[in-house]
Order: structure tokens, then C-alpha cells, then sequence
């Protein structure tokens, strides 16, 4: 009886990681105690995090075929979509775990709220991911990104909080505008929004289909954060709480990048569009590789420095998206991993020591030596120093590109790398070589849960660099089916 | 002790002692055990590795497999061997000497000082034995980031910003220069495995091989090729155990270590290739040498003084590396060997006279070798084997660099060589005579009980190692042939 009960749910696993955190959202609206909510939430989105990983260990190890079921709306998981749900659903689970101060320092009245909005944003996130039509992408994504901004609201400084919120409506706006012209110059173009559609649709205008794609991706990228389109991401997170920093510093732009590379992988197989994708993408990943790093090495508030950190690991994801190429594609996932752990370790850690501007970061290390750890992986992954995760990733995007000739590719990655050394080691130097002159902010007991996440993160970031054959044999399995040479 | 054994053991006794001084930093005297005595295990491993490498033993340990196609790797072969048994065994009387240091001076962090001495050790024995270039540069990076905090030991703004110096030079070099070096070499051969005969031999042509010998020579900054020595002089502000680290013991030697691995394994016959970069860094190397000798004359300060000399010997290295010669690669290991004997010598004789009579300038050194004859003779010596005076280490290395040049049709930079030897001369010799033949200050110690035995017998017995060259040379000719010999 459980075996039948166990393959039901395997066939519709794609549905029920898509669920589970949203009715996890409901159920924790229904319950007024903030610890209460709190605890649902984390089951289902650990429930719905266990359901994408089993997923993701069938179709990308052992080589199952994705199920292709429909559930009344339609679900088409492909590879990237399989790698990204999983990932995305486990970002959650752990930003929910980390996310346990913010919500004691969160009035009990929202901090049930709170955290209903961070499972609604995971889960429109992951059915995004999975959605086989481009409509059905949109409305789940715009659905996640609302129900960031409403967290956002909720963070602890209400003016500063309202600004971050409003800007981030704002680029929400444009992405949903851009986004919504493009699928209309798609659909005019060829008839058919289905996502696996782009690589086969026999357009009657490809000039259309190629701007529509574009225009598409363009959304993603703004909400991505990539700079100089991600004018958001500073005020959103200088003032965030840290459930909201990692769901959208975390779960936001990861889920957003992975769109990219999932819509991306399908359209690069029409020779109409991939010449000027790659071309968009590698001018737009190029500059925020760079506008990032100089704003990062500018930053004066750790959740800000590690904002535009991602956004310049996001333009190495954005190259790697560009190549085209399946090896192009595992790199971006790789890279994407990276970027996750990362995030998760520096957000998690810098709640877990309450340390909000750099001068608060003096000292970590002594008062908090834990979190110092994790402050220390995340920033030595930024740097892309050996055996960590950030190294591997970079490693296969010059991989991959070296094959294909783009050998200014490997310039991009060692400037992000150089100037990491910079905005990075500062923050190893702050934590580990300084007196604390600041007062750090008051905290509660929730340091201790805070710090498992920040710990697990770092491990990640560390075991993976050292034994990093799972994760490459994941991504290659994901990739192989998309892309050409461009 | 099986080979693999002992390879593991030059890289995980160092680690062991790291931890344990830190779990066993009271009682001192049990620390001080510890550290002393996994000190020796590391000196008797890397002595049988030698054994190993003398017999032509092939022994290789994967570590992990962090890339596909690239393992995180050690092997033996001899150029590493050499220098790990060298850096191990001035490791033994380096850490005797940090004992008697941080109990003269009472130091108040030394299991964290001595912990990340032990990281140090461990981090130069893995470039020492590194089997490709993804190892070296790993363990380059583990270098820099072991010799970071003691840099900045002192924790005060000055040694804040020469450890963001040392840090910054160093990691920018190696991921700016060297890493793309290392992308460029995978993508030409498809693996970074050193060969004897070197990897890009016949696959690489002359505009890529010029451009490659440039970026893995200035990737590799802890050879201190300019302009990316600042990194030397800024660490002398460090302790004086990290000063042995830096210019005797590790992070020097590991840079030396480099740049022949890179000339002998990587490039091989292709450094003809290469001349034009070759010929250029040659300059850039001899005409720093000279620059940095100068430079050291006009320092007062010794601990300035002695970086600014070793940057000069360890540029000796690199132009004998480059002379595309065996008898430059043999010159440029001697130098390696003889550097950080007397280099050792030296930056130690420095921490005992600091602690002892709390002078670091030279006009005060003025007849102090009458007040502390050991000491100052195992200066003496030292600074004689660092200038090239014949029988000490030095001069062997100078000689057969000199003649390298000579063969290589390079006169000029023998004559550059030869110069710098003079400088060298100029800045450490009146030194030297003027501690021993000077009239003895009066009441020169600041501490009523003198020197302990700890922080005298290591300067002796490394001083008089600056000797052993003397009778080893022919040997180590033959046991290093390997290096420029393809199997």
C-alpha cells in the first residue's frame, strides 16, 4: 500500500515539490504562534525540498525519464528545469531554517505572514522552473517575485524597507512588461509559447522570435539583479531582514538565473537566435562581471557587498549561459551552485553574528567563531580559490569557454576573481585580523539555529570543491540535451 | 617508513602540529614538545623522500580529484625532495629557535603563531612536492593565506596594512597571472601533469610560449621577480619567527621552487622557445638584483635590510632557472639551498639579538659580536655564504650561475650577477665585521639572565649548514640530474 502511495507521489513529483511549500504557506497563515508557523513552514518546504532532490537523483544519476504528467496545468520538467527546481526548493528550505530571528524580530502579527510569503516566493519560484508553457513561467514567476517584494515590506525598517520594496516593484514591472512583449512577439511569430516550442517552432518571422526571446530573457535578467539592470538590489538589501535577503538574494536570483539558462538552452537550438542570444547575453554578462565587482568593491554594508557580489557571479553565469553549449550550460549550473552556497553562507552567517555594516564585522571571528568560518568559505568561494565550489565553477566556464575560442571569457573570470580578492579578503580581514568597535545588533536565541544553515553552506562549498563528481555528473546529465556549438 | 608514507607525513605532520600546539597551548612546555618534535618527523620524512628520489623510486599520492583529468597530487622527484629536506631540516632549529623566542619575549598569542608556522611548513612541502601545476598553485595559494595572519600577527594598523600587502600581491598574482597561465597550458595539452623534458615541449609556438614563461614567472610572485616584490619588504614588520618562514624556510624557497619546476617540467626545451621572455625577465631579474642590493644598503633598519637582500639572491634563482641551461637549473637549486641556510641564519640571528638587546638598527649592532660571539660568527657566516665568499653555500651557487650565464652567451647578466654579489658585499659585509670587530657596547642586554640556549644553538648549527655545500656539490649534480634529464 505505502509502495503504491510512494509511486504515486514519484509521478507526480514535479507537483507535489511545487505543493508542499505553498500549502505549507496556508497552513502557517492559519496558525497565529510565530515559532508554530515557523516550524510548518520549514517541514513542507523541507518536504517539497526531499520530493525536487529524490527528482533530481532519478532523472539526472540514474537516468530516468522526467515524468511528463498532466496536472491540469501543465508541468514539462527538462533536465535544467529538474537541477533548478531541486536546487531552488533546498535554497528554501535552508533560507526558511536561517529566516528563524527575522521572524521573532518580526511582530508576531506578521511574522506568520512572513513566512507564507517566503514559501509562496519558493514555490512560484519552482513551478516557474518546471512549467512547461512560457505563460505559465510568467505567471509563477510574478507570483514568486510579488511575494518577495511583500516580504520585503515586512523587514525590519519600515521607511528603508518601503524604498527597497518600491524599487523592486519597479524592476519587477519592467521584467513583467519586457517579459510580456516578448511572448506576445513569440506567440505573433510563431504560435506556440510552449517552452520546448522554441526549439522546434518553424517561425514566420525569426526576427520576431529572436526579439521576443530577448525581450524574454531581458525580464529574467532585471530580476536577476544583473547589473547595470539590477538598479534594485542595493536598497532592497541594505535594510532586508535575513529571511528576506536569502530569499531574494538566494532564492530570487538563482530561481531567476536559472530561468535564464532554462529558456535560453531551449532557444539557442534555433540558428535564428542563438548568434545574437549568445552575442546579448555574453555583452550583458561581460558588464555586470565588471559593474558588479567595482560596486562590491565600493560596498560599506555586508548584505549589500554580497548583493553585488552575486550580481557579478551572476554575469559569470549569464557567459556561461552564452556559449551555448552543453558544456555551457552544466558551467552555468555549476556556477549558479556556487552562487547559492555562497549567498547562503554570507547572508546566513551575518545574521547569525548580527553583524549589518562592515565595521560591525570586526571581530567576528573571536565573538562568533563559527559564523567567522562561514563569513571565511563564502568569501574564499567568491574568490574562486581551489577546492572550493566557486573555483569549480569557474574552472568549467573557462572550460568550456577555451573549446570554443572565447578566450576573453577567461580575462572576465580573472577580473571577477582579482577584484574579489579585494571586496572578499576584505571581509576574511575585517572578521579575523580586527578588534569589534561597532556594536553588533541584538539578537535573540535564533544565532544558534542560524548558524546550521551558514555551517552546512560552507561544508557544501567545501566538500564539493574537494569531491565535486556528483555535482558535474548532475549538471552535465541536465545540460546534455541542449545547446549547439556556436 | 614506505615512500607514500612519508609524503603523507610531509604534509600531514605539520598539519597535526598546527592543531595539537593549539590544543595544547598550556601547558607551554608540552606545546613547545609538540612543536618541536613533529617538526623533526616532518625533517625525517622528507629525509627519506630524498632516499626515495636518490634511488629513483616513483611515489605519487592523490590527495583528491577536484577537476576532471586533474588530480590535487604529490610525487617526488628530486628538486623537490632537495628542497623539502632542506626546508625540514632548518624547520628542526627554526622551531627550537620560535620556542626560546616566544618565551623570551614573552609573546602573547605564540600556539596561534606557532600553528600557523606549522601550516606554513606544510603548504611550502606541498609545492615542494607538488606533481602538477594545479597542486603548485594550490598550495601557493595555501602559502599565502598560512604566512597571512602572521603577517599580521602584531594586529596593529602597520602590520594590518603589510599583511593586505602581502595578501594582495600574492593572491592577485596567482589568479591574475598564473591561473591563466595554468587554463592556457590545460587547453594546449590537455593535462597539467610535470614532465621531465617539460609539458609543452613541441605543442607550443614562440608568441605563446613567450607570453606563458611571462605570466607563470610573474604568476609565481613569491619568487619576488619585480614589480612584484612589494610583498617582501612589507612583511618585515612581521615577528621574527615569520620572518624565518617568509625569507628562509618557506614562502622564498616555494617561489624558487616554482619558477624551476616551470622552467624544467613545464617548459623544458620550449624555454628556447621562449628566449625572447626568457632574455627579458633575465634582465628584469639581474637588474633588480642590483636595484635591491642597493636599496638594502640604504636601510638602517635590518629587518628592511635583510628583505631587500633576499630579494636579491632569490632573483638569482630565477635567472639561472631561465638560462635554458642545466647547469642554471643546477645553479638556480644551489642558490635555493644556500639562501635559506643563510637566510635562515640571519633573519634568526636578528630575532636573537632583537629579543636580547632590543636593537634592530644597523649602527647598533657596533661590537655586539664581542657581547654574543656565537651568535655573531654564525652571522658572519651567513652573510659571507650570502654575498658568494668562497667556501660557503653561496658562492657555489654564484659560481656555477656565473658560468651558466658565461655558457648561455649571457655576459652581461654574469656581469649583473657579479655586481649584485659586490652590493651584497656592501650592505651585509661592514656589518658583519663591524658586530665582531667593534668596541663592546656596555650593558647591551635587556635581559639580566642572556640568552638561552634555544635561541643561540639553532643560529649556530644553521650557520655552519651554509658549509655543507661545500662538500656536496658534485653529489647533488648527479642527484638532481633528473631535472633536466627526460627519462
Amino acid at each position: 500500500m505505502s509502495a503504491d502511495w510512494l509511486d504515486l507521489a514519484r509521478l507526480h513529483a514535479p507537483l507535489i515539490a511545487i505543493l508542499a511549500p505553498l500549502l505549507g504557506a496556508a497552513a502557517s497563515l492559519c496558525i497565529p504562534s510565530p515559532r508554530w508557523s515557523w516550524a510548518i513552514g520549514v517541514l513542507s518546504a523541507a518536504a517539497g525540498a526531499l520530493i525536487a532532490a529524490e527528482l533530481a537523483v532519478r532523472v539526472l544519476w540514474l537516468n530516468e525519464t522526467p515524468p511528463n504528467v498532466v496536472e491540469g496545468v501543465m508541468l514539462s520538467p527538462d533536465g535544467v528545469g529538474v537541477f533548478a527546481a531541486a536546487l531552488i526548493s533546498v535554497c528554501t528550505a535552508i533560507a526558511l531554517i536561517a529566516g528563524v530571528t527575522s521572524s521573532e524580530a518580526q511582530s508576531s502579527h506578521f511574522a506568520p505572514l512572513a513566512i507564507a510569503l517566503a514559501l509562496f516566493a519558493g514555490g512560484g519560484w519552482i513551478a516557474a522552473t518546471l512549467a512547461s508553457d512560457l505563460i505559465l513561467v510568467l505567471l509563477a514567476a510574478e507570483t514568486a517575485w510579488l511575494a518577495s517584494v511583500g516580504l520585503l515590506v515586512l523587514s525590519g525598517e519600515r521607511h528603508a524597507a518601503l524604498n527597497g520594496a518600491l524599487r523592486m516593484l519597479i524592476a519587477g514591472a519592467v521584467g513583467s512588461a519586457l517579459s510580456v512583449t516578448g511572448l506576445a512577439l513569440i506567440w505573433r511569430s510563431s504560435g506556440d509559447l510552449s517552452v520546448a516550442a522554441l526549439a522546434l517552432a518553424e517561425a514566420t518571422s525569426p526576427w520576431g522570435e529572436a526579439v521576443g526571446v530577448g525581450l524574454v530573457l531581458s525580464g529574467w535578467i532585471v530580476k536577476a539583479g544583473v547589473a547595470p539592470l539590477g538598479f534594485w538590489i542595493g536598497s532592497a538589501f541594505s535594510r532586508a531582514s535575513v529571511l528576506a535577503a536569502l530569499c531574494i538574494g538566494v532564492v530570487g536570483i538563482v530561481s531567476a538565473l536559472m530561468l535564464i539558462a532554462r529558456i535560453a538552452a531551449h532557444a539557442f537550438a534555433m540558428p535564428e537566435v542563438g548568434g545574437g542570444l549568445s552575442l546579448a547575453l555574453a555583452a550583458i554578462g561581460g558588464l555586470a562581471i565588471a559593474a558588479g565587482s567595482v560596486q562590491a568593491i565600493g560596498a560599506r554594508n555586508l548584505r549589500r557587498l554580497a548583493a553585488y557580489a552575486g550580481a557579478a557571479q551572476a554575469g559569470g553565469v549569464l557567459l556561461c549561459v552564452a556559449l551555448g553549449s552543453p558544456a555551457g550550460f552544466a558551467a552555468a549550473l555549476v556556477q549558479t551552485t556556487a552562487l547559492a552556497a555562497a549567498m547562503l553562507a554570507l547572508y546566513a552567517a551575518a545574521g547569525a553574528g548580527g553583524v549589518d555594516s562592515l565595521d560591525t564585522l570586526d571581530g567576528l571571528a573571536r565573538r562568533a567563531p563559527l559564523a567567522g568560518v562561514a563569513v571565511m568559505f563564502g568569501a574564499v568561494s567568491l574568490i574562486g580559490a581551489p577546492l572550493t565550489i566557486g573555483f569549480l565553477g569557474r574552472w568549467r566556464l573557462v572550460e568550456a569557454a577555451v573549446g570554443v575560442g572565447w578566450w576573453w571569457a577567461v580575462g572576465a573570470m580573472t577580473f571577477a576573481s582579482l577584484a574579489a580578492v579585494f571586496y572578499a579578503g576584505r571581509l576574511i580581514e575585517r572578521a579575523y585580523f580586527r578588534h569589534l568597535r561597532v556594536a553588533p545588533a541584538a539578537q535573540g536565541d535564533g544565532w544558534r539555529v542560524m548558524l546550521a544553515p551558514a555551517l552546512l553552506a560552507s561544508i557544501v562549498l567545501v566538500a564539493v570543491g574537494l569531491a565535486p563528481g556528483a555535482l558535474l555528473q548532475a549538471a552535465d546529465a541536465a545540460a546534455s540535451a541542449f545547446g549547439v556549438a556556436p | 617508513m614506505t615512500p607514500e608514507l612519508a609524503l603523507i607525513g610531509v604534509l600531514a605532520a605539520p598539519l597535526t602540529q598546527a592543531v595539537l600546539v593549539l590544543m595544547l597551548a598550556r601547558p607551554p612546555g608540552l606545546r613547545d614538545v609538540m612543536h618541536v618534535s613533529l617538526s623533526l618527523f616532518t625533517a625525517v620524512c622528507a629525509a627519506r623522500l630524498v632516499e626515495a628520489a636518490a634511488d629513483g623510486e616513483i611515489v605519487r599520492v592523490v590527495l583528491a580529484r577536484p577537476l576532471p583529468n586533474v588530480d590535487l597530487a604529490l610525487s617526488v622527484e628530486p628538486l623537490g625532495a632537495l628542497i623539502a629536506a632542506v626546508a625540514g631540516g632548518l624547520g628542526v632549529l627554526h622551531a627550537v629557535h620560535t620556542v626560546g623566542l616566544v618565551r623570551a619575549s614573552h609573546e602573547p598569542a605564540p600556539a596561534r603563531m606557532m600553528a600557523f608556522l606549522a601550516l606554513a611548513s606544510a603548504a611550502a612541502m606541498a609545492v615542494a612536492f607538488s606533481a602538477n601545476l594545479f597542486t603548485m598553485f594550490v598550495a601557493n595559494q595555501a602559502l599565502t593565506l598560512a604566512v597571512f595572519p602572521l603577517v599580521a600577527h602584531r594586529g596593529d594598523e602597520e602590520s594590518r596594512k603589510a599583511a593586505r600587502v602581502f595578501l594582495g600581491v600574492l593572491l592577485a598574482a596567482s589568479v591574475g597571472l598564473f591561473l591563466p597561465a595554468m587554463v592556457w597550458t590545460y587547453a594546449l595539452v590537455g593535462a597539467l601533469d610535470f614532465q621531465a623534458g617539460g609539458m609543452l615541449a613541441g605543442r607550443v609556438d614562440t608568441l605563446t610560449a613567450n607570453i606563458l614563461l611571462t605570466l607563470f614567472v610573474l604568476g609565481l610572485a613569491m619568487a619576488a621577480v619585480p614589480p612584484l616584490q612589494r610583498w617582501l619588504p612589507a612583511s618585515s614588520v612581521a615577528p621574527h619567527p615569520a620572518l624565518v618562514t617568509i625569507q628562509g624556510v618557506a614562502v622564498l624557497p616555494a617561489g624558487g621552487v616554482g619558477v624551476i619546476k616551470v622552467a624544467a617540467f613545464v617548459f623544458g626545451p620550449a624555454l628556447h622557445d621562449a628566449a625572447f621572455a626568457a632574455r627579458g625577465l633575465i634582465v628584469l631579474a639581474g637588474l633588480g638584483m642590483c636595484a635591491a642590493a642597493v636599496i638594502a644598503l640604504s636601510r638602517q633598519n635590518l629587518r628592511e635590510r635583510l628583505g631587500y637582500s633576499c630579494i636579491a639572491q632569490s632573483l638569482a634563482v630565477v635567472m639561472g632557472a631561465l638560462l635554458a641551461l642545466p647547469a642554471g637549473l643546477f645553479a638556480a637549486a644551489l642558490q635555493i639551498v644556500a639562501v635559506a641556510c643563510a637566510a635562515t641564519t640571519l633573519t634568526m640571528a636578528l630575532g636573537t639579538v632583537s629579543v636580547l638587546t632590543a636593537r634592530e638598527n644597523a649602527a647598533d649592532f657596533a661590537g655586539l659580536g664581542r657581547a654574543m660571539p656565537w651568535t655573531f660568527a654564525a652571522f658572519a657566516l651567513a652573510s659571507a655564504s650570502m654575498i658568494g665568499m668562497p667556501p660557503f653555500s653561496g658562492a657555489w651557487a654564484k659560481l656555477w650561475l656565473i658560468t651558466a650565464s658565461a655558457g648561455a652567451g649571457l655576459l652581461w647578466a654574469a656581469a649583473l650577477a657579479g655586481l649584485a654579489a659586490v652590493l651584497t658585499f656592501a650592505h651585509l659585509g661592514p656589518l658583519a665585521a663591524n658586530a665582531l670587530a667593534g668596541e663592546a657596547p656596555q650593558n647591551p642586554f635587556v635581559r639580566a639572565d642572556g640568552a638561552s640556549i634555544a635561541l643561540v644553538a639553532p643560529v649556530v648549527l644553521s650557520g655552519a649548514a651554509t658549509l655543507w655545500l661545500l662538500l656536496v656539490a658534485d653529489p647533488l649534480a648527479s642527484f638532481l640530474s633528473p631535472v633536466w634529464t627526460p627519462p
